[in-house]
């Protein structure tokens, strides 16, 4: 229940970031959704506390399944990467993303 | 052949891209970029003959020989083979585009465009729905920075769109990879054989990454995202992602309908897709009208040839699928050459637009000709490719049942009147009208110059126009051949048909 409160609150703060103009609040939106996509896969596989999913440490009974954690893993990463890119992109063309910028000359070829 | 040299496919890529990052070699850069998709599309051509080996139809390796059903599989079958052997011959032709117009010596391309086929072949490789994840991420990641690369001033926000709609899609397509999980136990595509008809829990969670895939490729209603962003790019950059991204999503698409939930679809996942291939054959075919500038008129046609490509899928025959997969070939094909060919055209006279082209057809009579047979294949007239592609869809729907096919077959027909009248109009604008007078040549400093007076000689160079109209040859050849080409797209359709096969090859 609690893991649901916190993929739904991270949701709806990351939907209404990424609906904004600006492109770092947008890029802190999909933050938030990617890190509660993660506590959604995290569900799919460890919906309660369980041991450590290494063998001869803990009871295969009680242990964590390990694959959704190595989804997550991937994923963080990934998202971490384009986080980057991303950031890069808010950074690129000056304020263009939430003010109108100066005519440059050019137009759509 | 060992399975094993599957992985090749991935590794030779990801390798040459590392190395063209550390060894920054003008020469080795432009070899590599040209060589590498080659090889790829020369390994799917020896694939297709190993697969017409009935022993041989699907080639399936366990990476790492963990044991079969939890190891990620890297498996080929007709279909892989067929859209190897496309993308790499498309990547390679757009990359020699893209040396004519110097555009391969920005920084970084060549590896971008490298990391790009090895994500692009690791997609159609795997077997595993949380590799196809990460795989469909390594493709889409390059592509972020190469569409900010080159193109107009506006490239730089449509890339924040291009950006935020893919990542917003792939957040989603792993929370659905993760439901599938939940639901199933399992990612591995094989162990889920008809279990999307089977049990309704997995048919939702697969639905919804059949849905994250649809946005990817392009599907109306969430279509929106392809004609905004991709025009805003340079031309050869817009016909290498045309080739890969959508392409890629429509063979997963087909991949995961057909294994996860087959004939026995037939539900309101069914529905749905016919709702979705009418909607986005007519909007993109009516939509080309309201175009103002080449790539934009070819970017709505691609929206319209999703639809057509999906199809197939709706149908799920063995005459639809092979339709399907032969109008997905002719598009990639087709839909590029006319990229290059308006690339040619934006590059000599500094413009894409409607208004400031005219007269097209005096003065470049080769593009003239080639841009006719693209807009003849891409309507779907002899002698080229398109012709194919669409009588086998409407013999296929033909065949449906007596609704399904009224409704599709007015699809087909209305969509193709759209287009008629959409690509007219840009026939009559940029090759019909009063010659030319202007052009914006480009300027060594600034970039894109001012608007001046055409000289006398200026036409179209022929290396530049060279890479589209090899592709609309490629596309006269498949209707030339098309009685030799179309029983590829049969056997990829009959294993389609069959997921036992391919469940059995991996899981073995």
């Amino acid at each position: 229940m609690i893991l649901a409160v916190t993929v739904a609150v991270l949701v709806a703060g990351g939907s209404y970031l990424l609906l904004s103009r600006s492109m770092v609040r947008a890029v802190f939106g999909i933050g938030l959704l990617s890190h509660g996509a993660n506590f959604v896969l995290l569900t799919a596989g460890v919906p309660a506390w369980r041991a450590e999913p290494l063998t001869g440490e803990s009871d295969p009974g009680v242990m964590g399944d390990p694959l959704p954690m190595a989804f997550v893993l991937t994923a963080i990463v990934i998202t971490l990467a384009v986080t980057v890119v991303m950031l890069t992109f808010a950074v690129l063309g000056h304020n263009d993303d939430t003010h109108r910028m100066p005519p440059t000359g050019e137009t759509h070829v | 052949m060992n399975p094993a040299l599957l992985l090749l496919f991935v590794i030779v890529p990801l390798f040459a891209a590392g190395l063209t990052v550390v060894v920054r070699q003008a020469v080795l850069d432009r070899v590599l970029f040209l060589a590498v998709p080659l090889a790829t599309a020369l390994g799917g051509v020896l694939l297709l003959g190993v697969h017409a080996r009935p022993e041989h139809q699907v080639l399936a390796h366990n990476v790492g020989s963990f044991v079969p059903g939890i190891a990620i599989p890297f498996v080929s079958d007709t279909l892989t083979a067929l859209m190897l052997a496309l993308t790499g011959v498309t990547t390679a032709v757009c990359g020699w585009f893209l040396c004519v117009t110097g555009e391969d010596r920005y920084r970084f391309v060549s590896p971008l465009i490298l990391m790009l086929t090895a994500g692009v072949n690791g997609a159609l490789l795997t077997g595993d729905l949380f590799n196809l994840f990460v795989f469909v991420e390594v493709m889409l990641l390059p592509s972020y920075a190469l569409i900010a690369v080159t193109g107009t001033w506006r490239r730089l926000g449509i890339g924040r769109l291009f950006i935020l709609v893919n990542l917003l899609t792939s957040t989603f397509l792993l929370v659905s990879v993760g439901w599938v999980y939940a639901a199933a136990g399992t990612v591995n595509l094989a162990a889920l054989a008809g279990q999307g008809a089977a049990d309704p829990r997995i048919g939702v969670a697969l639905a919804l990454v059949l849905f994250s895939l649809a946005i990817k490729g392009g599907a109306v209603p969430l279509h929106g995202w392809l004609p905004s962003a991709y025009p805003e790019t340079s031309a050869g950059i817009m016909a290498l992602f045309s080739a890969l991204h959508t392409k890629v999503a429509l063979y997963a698409l087909y991949r995961i309908y057909a294994v996860g939930f087959g004939e026995a679809a037939a539900g309101w996942v069914g529905w749905a897709l016919v709702a979705v291939v009418v909607a986005t054959m007519l909007v993109g075919a009516v939509s080309t009208a309201a175009a103002a500038r080449l790539r934009v008129a070819f970017a709505f046609q691609m929206v319209t040839g999703v639809g057509h490509i999906l199809l197939g899928l709706v149908l799920f025959t063995g005459a639809s699928l092979a339709a399907g997969l032969f109008y997905l070939g002719h598009h990639v094909v087709t839909v590029g050459g006319l990229l290059l060919l308006a690339g040619a055209i934006e590059q000599t006279y500094g413009s894409g637009r409607y208004d400031r082209l005219s007269g097209l057809m005096r003065r470049d009579r080769l593009v003239a000709v080639g841009m006719t047979l693209g807009l003849f294949s891409l309507v779907g007239l002899p002698p080229t490719s398109g012709l194919w592609g669409k009588v086998g869809l409407v013999l296929a729907a033909a065949q449906a049942r007596p609704v399904l096919a009224a409704v599709l077959l007015a699809a087909l027909v209305l969509a193709a009147l759209a287009s008629i009248m959409g690509l007219q109009r840009l026939w009559e604008q940029v090759f019909w009208g009063p010659p030319l007078e202007e052009y914006s040549p480009d300027d060594p400093q600034l970039g894109r110059g001012a608007r001046t007076v055409l000289p006398a000689g200026e036409r179209i160079p022929g290396r530049l126009a060279a890479p589209g109209l090899a592709l609309i040859a490629v596309s006269v050849l498949m209707f030339l051949f098309g009685g030799q080409l179309y029983p590829i797209a049969q056997s990829a359709g009959e294993a389609l048909l069959q997921p036992g096969a391919y469940a059995e090859a991996v899981l073995r």
